[in-house]
């Protein structure tokens, strides 16, 4: 029941008509009035409509000026949950913006950054993060949780799901689970919460695709198999599996590999399978990996270890590892000399107590646990993200090793995890994470797979302390840096646009060209990459306004299947399929991508480029590349990220 | 500068940040210049505000470039905002009106030992007092004190006060009833003034000055000095404006104020003796302003500024004042402080906000869970403003809610 009298109502209305008609200067004065009267009204349904009725004039009457809500361009649909649940006139605020938003989307007036089209992606794509918000659940931890932020949150998403479409909000969530799936990351915990919370958003008229595709999704967390549809925990399923003839558990078998190859995502019955025929009928665990004839090779010859890693890693709270598995067996990373006896090792390090509280996991010992992380870092190297932290260097680190040397990797693993210590020469000078202190994220969020959690604290030390070691030498650090850390095959020749002094960018056309010449199979000779490349870009939102400098790896570039030369990279960014502005949007799929992949047409990638390696002996024809093609990429550059440097005027621009 | 002569009225400096005065000044259709720290000059630039960046906490021989730059600018009346601003008004107003004494009476007002002894000598009825150098003086001051109330040995002494001679109202002030008092001291807390204590009901006057004549005199009813206060008072105080009206003009008189607006504290005792507490020349604490405009109507900002004009005529002010009668109701202030170390929440009671009297509040759950250390009165976290029309209600919502835990 509305506690809102009709005081209540007029009282807004004067205060949000003193604000408006106050100055500029005087807005902060009158702003917080405003704000009270929100919040009251915020508290049921009837003043939440009330002040929708008000939201076209929100920004006219100066209600966002000089606040991170002032320019709706820049607001980032992932960051609102955190903000609902601010405290002080922050969370207000966001209520409020929410509800201009919603006036754009509806066209009650028009907005010279947001377009209604922007503003209701928006607004769907804010539902489809935060749809626990629509569908409280009733769990212990969030009934604590709650409090009037809580329920000021719910009652606004109530409004906007009456305004927005629910099959809408659902919809988009599924593309996102999609979009999230797609990239196999080795991390599904987001997507299998957003699993769980879709469920709760069907209703009788979700699409008939909608609903399938949810299924799919759905099965392949709690049960793809006959036998785990019947059951409802590991015991009732080891009973079940241990009196199942042949014929059914092949089927078991061939439906979990079906369903983890379809959606990258694994059933915690599949660990208690895998644990069963590992010791009872050996001769299915191939079926049950998915494994190619590469694959089957690679297992036989190493059986054993095998065998051994599936009895101590792989349970239901590892399960995930299984994917992992898969793909190293037929990636066939056991051919690899240096792996299977590193790999032995870790199953019997000593690891240090301290890493193994990180490690900690149900019914799992921290061997356990480091070796299912080991195995699905080795067989999904482009699976690893950086979590919720700025550690793009090092998750980037991981998979360049994971990929191209897995004894280094396995040997820093070892060093870490029993030594708790990592050292890394520098032009000579050994940099020991051990005396070191803080680094980017000296409070690592930590959800962040096994591998990660041991790694990471180490290596963003020894990188913060080899750039801090570089401040002085004029050019850019990463040039020195990423050799030192990555390994050598990192080239020498390093380029950046901007000058590190001034900031000013001073030759972007050589920039650009020198690109084309080492990496285009047109201009550099036909050559192919042979190591990723480590390079630093922009990172761009959706209005190609500038968010930061970021850490990724061009794995390769390649004309894609309708002809177009692509870039194809690593994002250790949780999320490669990011739109980037000005309709540079990173494909992950359908253009040739592998799994974990993002690409982009080249010329749209050179745009986003900040930094890059070369090999200075292998340049090729620079001047060979198109004018018009350069003006393209400049023009990009300048319209996005380059809003925010200072450019030279380019002397001799006009000679070529 | 031929443009600026044609204006009617001569141009006003601001002297310090106010967004409330800036806004009231705007509104007058007069010509402005605000002199504040230099922190606010981007804001003043983006909002095309007049600014004068200025540090008030440096003196130097730089210090008469203040009166250059705003000579220049067309300046002639200097308009104190707060407590530390009142000598830098008076150095410039002094310039302006082309009168050292001028300098010389704002000095009187940050130093309360000059202010006491002026006011004494004046025959004002002031408590005793005397200056500190030191802890035994305040040991001595007690002892004395207590003496000549003729108290016995193991009788609790009657407090005194003891005040650093230049903060604004009640920053600095203490309470000194015992010698473990006393040596929780700490040194640089010296030089400072010690009154005894003056019993009686304690009020707040706003009396707004030209020529030497008062024109408007509010009276503000202290509920609990530092918590909570209302304007018009009550009846009963009232009652005795005539008595207070007296009193203020003889304090004007004998302090020889001319312009703008001073803010005495009075205590009155039940037989009607005023005790003379001490006087500020600035915008006074406890949103009095806020108070004043609410329950007359008229921006007492923009009232500062006429009064502080010596060339405003008294038609202009005779039109810009109400009577002292023509209170629409009364108008309540209290201020709220955190009663805990930590604030989890905010807990205001629907009983409140749903009150008749209920105006607004400003209180937002903080971002910081951690309360800064109380200085004074000063930072309360919060206010709740009340409007009325009757005096009692009006206390008792104000004692009431003073016992509420706003924060949790």
């Amino acid at each position: 029941m509305s506690n809102l009298t009709a005081k209540t109502f007029d009282d807004f209305s004067k205060a949000f008509d003193t604000l408006e008609n106050a100055k500029s200067f005087a807005k902060t004065l009158h702003r917080n009035e405003v704000l009270q009267l929100a919040r009251r009204m915020m508290q049921d349904k009837k003043g939440i409509e009330h002040l929708y009725g008000f939201a076209d004039q929100f920004e006219e009457a100066g209600l966002f000026t000089d606040t991170p809500w002032e320019q709706p361009s820049k607001l980032q649909p992932i960051l609102v949950a955190g903000t609902l649940k601010a405290t002080g006139n922050t969370a207000l605020l966001e209520v409020l913006s929410e509800l201009r938003m919603l006036a754009i989307a509806k066209g009650r007036y028009e907005n010279s950054q947001v377009t209604s089209k922007d503003a209701s992606y928006f607004l769907n794509e804010v539902m489809a993060h935060n749809i626990n918000l629509l569908f409280p659940d009733t769990s212990e931890s969030s009934r604590i949780e709650a409090g009037p932020e809580t329920e000021r949150a719910n009652i606004l998403f109530q409004f906007l799901a009456d305004h927005l479409s629910l099959n809408a909000i659902l919809h988009s969530l599924l593309s996102e689970i999609d979009r999230l799936a797609l990239q196999r990351p080795i991390m599904v915990n987001r997507i299998t919460k957003m699993i769980l919370t879709a469920k709760e958003a069907v209703t009788k008229t979700t699409t008939k695709a909608d609903r399938e595709k949810l299924k799919k999704y759905e099965t392949a967390i709690s049960g793809p198999t006959p036998i785990s549809k019947k059951v409802l925990n590991s015991v009732g399923y080891e009973n079940l599996i241990k009196t199942a003839g042949q014929n059914e558990l092949y089927r078991e078998a061939e439906l979990f590999s079906e369903s983890m190859t379809k959606t990258g995502l694994v059933c915690p019955y599949h660990a208690d399978f895998l644990r069963y025929i590992n010791k009872a009928k050996p001769e299915l665990v191939g079926t049950a990996l998915c494994l190619s004839d590469k694959g089957k090779a690679n297992f036989e010859e190493h059986v054993a270890l095998i065998q051994k890693m599936i009895d101590i890693a792989v349970f239901p709270a590892t399960c995930q590892s299984i994917y992992g598995l898969s793909l190293l067996l037929n990636r066939g990373v056991l051919s690899s000399l240096p792996v299977a006896p590193g790999l032995r090792r870790l199953i019997d390090l000593d690891i240090h107590p301290e890493v193994g509280k990180t490690l900690e996991s149900q019914g799992v010992t921290p061997n356990g646990v480091m070796v299912a992380g080991t195995i699905s870092v080795l067989g999904q190297p482009l699976g690893i993200g950086q979590g919720m932290n700025p550690t793009c260097q090092s998750a980037r680190g991981i998979s360049l090793w994971a990929q191209h040397a897995p004894g280094k990797l396995l040997e820093l693993i070892a060093k870490a995890a029993r030594d708790r210590e990592i050292e890394m020469p520098l032009e000579g000078s050994a940099i020991n994470s051990k005396s070191l202190a803080g680094g980017l994220a000296p409070d690592l969020n930590k959800e962040l797979d096994p591998i990660s959690l041991i790694l990471v604290p180490h290596l963003d030390r020894i990188y913060d302390e080899m750039m801090k070691r570089m401040v002085f030498r004029g050019e850019d650090g990463h040039k020195w840096v990423n050799p030192a850390i990555y390994g050598r095959w990192v080239s020498d020749g390093f380029t950046a646009v901007t000058d590190p002094y001034t900031s000013v960018i001073s030759d972007y056309e050589g920039f650009v060209r020198r690109f084309y010449a080492t990496h285009h199979p047109d201009y550099n000779g036909g050559h192919e990459l042979i190591y990723p490349n480590p390079v630093g870009i922009f990172i761009t939102n959706v209005h190609a306004n500038l968010l930061g400098l970021h850490a990724i790896s061009i794995q390769r570039i390649k004309a894609d299947p309708s002809g177009v030369m692509r870039v194809y990279f690593y994002n250790p960014n949780n999320d490669g399929g990011q739109n980037w502005g000005q309709n540079i949007i990173c494909s992950i799929f359908g253009n040739g991508e592998e799994e974990g992949e993002s690409s982009l047409p080249f010329h749209e990638f050179v745009s986003r480029m900040y930094a890059f390696h070369y090999d200075p002996f292998e340049i090729g024809e620079t001047q060979a590349v198109n004018d018009d093609v350069i003006k393209k990429i400049e023009t990009l550059a300048r319209d996005s990220w380059g809003k925010n440097y200072v450019w030279a005027a380019q002397p001799g621009a006009n000679m070529y | 500068m031929t443009e600026m002569n044609q204006e009617k009225s001569a141009r006003v400096a601001l002297i310090g940040w106010s967004l409330e005065a800036i806004e009231a000044v705007d509104r007058m259709d007069r010509p402005f210049v605000v002199v504040g720290p230099p922190d606010f000059e981007t804001y003043a630039l983006e909002h095309g505000i007049d600014f004068v960046s200025w540090e008030f906490d440096r003196i130097n021989e730089k210090s008469g470039e203040l009166y250059d730059t705003l000579n220049e600018l067309g300046v002639e009346v200097a308009v104190p905002l707060y407590e530390e601003t009142v000598e830098w008004a008076g150095a410039l107003n002094s310039r302006f009106q082309d009168d050292m004494r001028v300098f010389n009476r704002s000095m009187l007002f940050r130093d309360k030992g000059l202010m006491k002894r002026k006011a004494q000598m004046s025959g004002i009825h002031v408590g005793v007092f005397e200056e500190a150098r030191s802890k035994e003086d305040v040991i001595r001051f007690l002892k004395r004190v207590n003496t000549a109330l003729l108290k016995l040995e193991g009788d609790p002494n009657d407090p005194i006060h003891l005040k650093p001679f230049d903060a604004a109202g009640s920053v600095g002030h203490r309470v000194i009833q015992t010698a473990e008092d006393v040596d929780a001291l700490s040194d640089n807390e010296f030089p400072c003034l010690l009154e005894s204590h003056l019993d009686g009901q304690e009020f707040s006057c706003e009396a707004f000055i030209h020529d030497g004549k008062i024109y408007f005199l509010n009276i503000t009813e202290y509920v609990h000095l530092g918590h909570s206060n209302f304007v018009p008072a009550s009846p009963a105080l009232e009652e005795k404006r005539p008595l207070i009206k007296a009193a203020i003009q003889d304090l004007v008189d004998s302090f020889q104020i001319r312009y703008g607006v001073i803010h005495p504290e009075y205590f009155i005792t039940s037989d009607n003796k005023l005790h003379f507490g001490e006087v500020a020349a600035r915008v006074p604490g406890g949103h009095i302003f806020q108070l004043i405009e609410r329950a007359y109507g008229f921006s007492p900002y923009q009232a500062q500024v006429l009064c502080s004009d010596p060339k405003t005529t008294e038609d202009e002010l005779l039109r810009f004042f109400p009577s002292d009668k023509d209170a629409v109701g009364y108008a309540g202030s209290l201020m709220v402080y955190p009663k805990m170390k930590f604030i989890e929440r905010l807990n205001l009671p629907d009983e409140l906000e749903s009150h008749p009297y209920f105006e607004k509040h400003d209180m937002f759950t903080p971002e910081t869970s951690k309360v800064a250390d109380r200085v004074g009165f000063g930072n309360h976290y919060g206010t709740v403003f009340f409007f009325g029309e009757d005096s009692h209600t009006m206390t008792d919502l104000l004692t009431k809610y003073e016992e509420h835990d706003f924060y949790l």
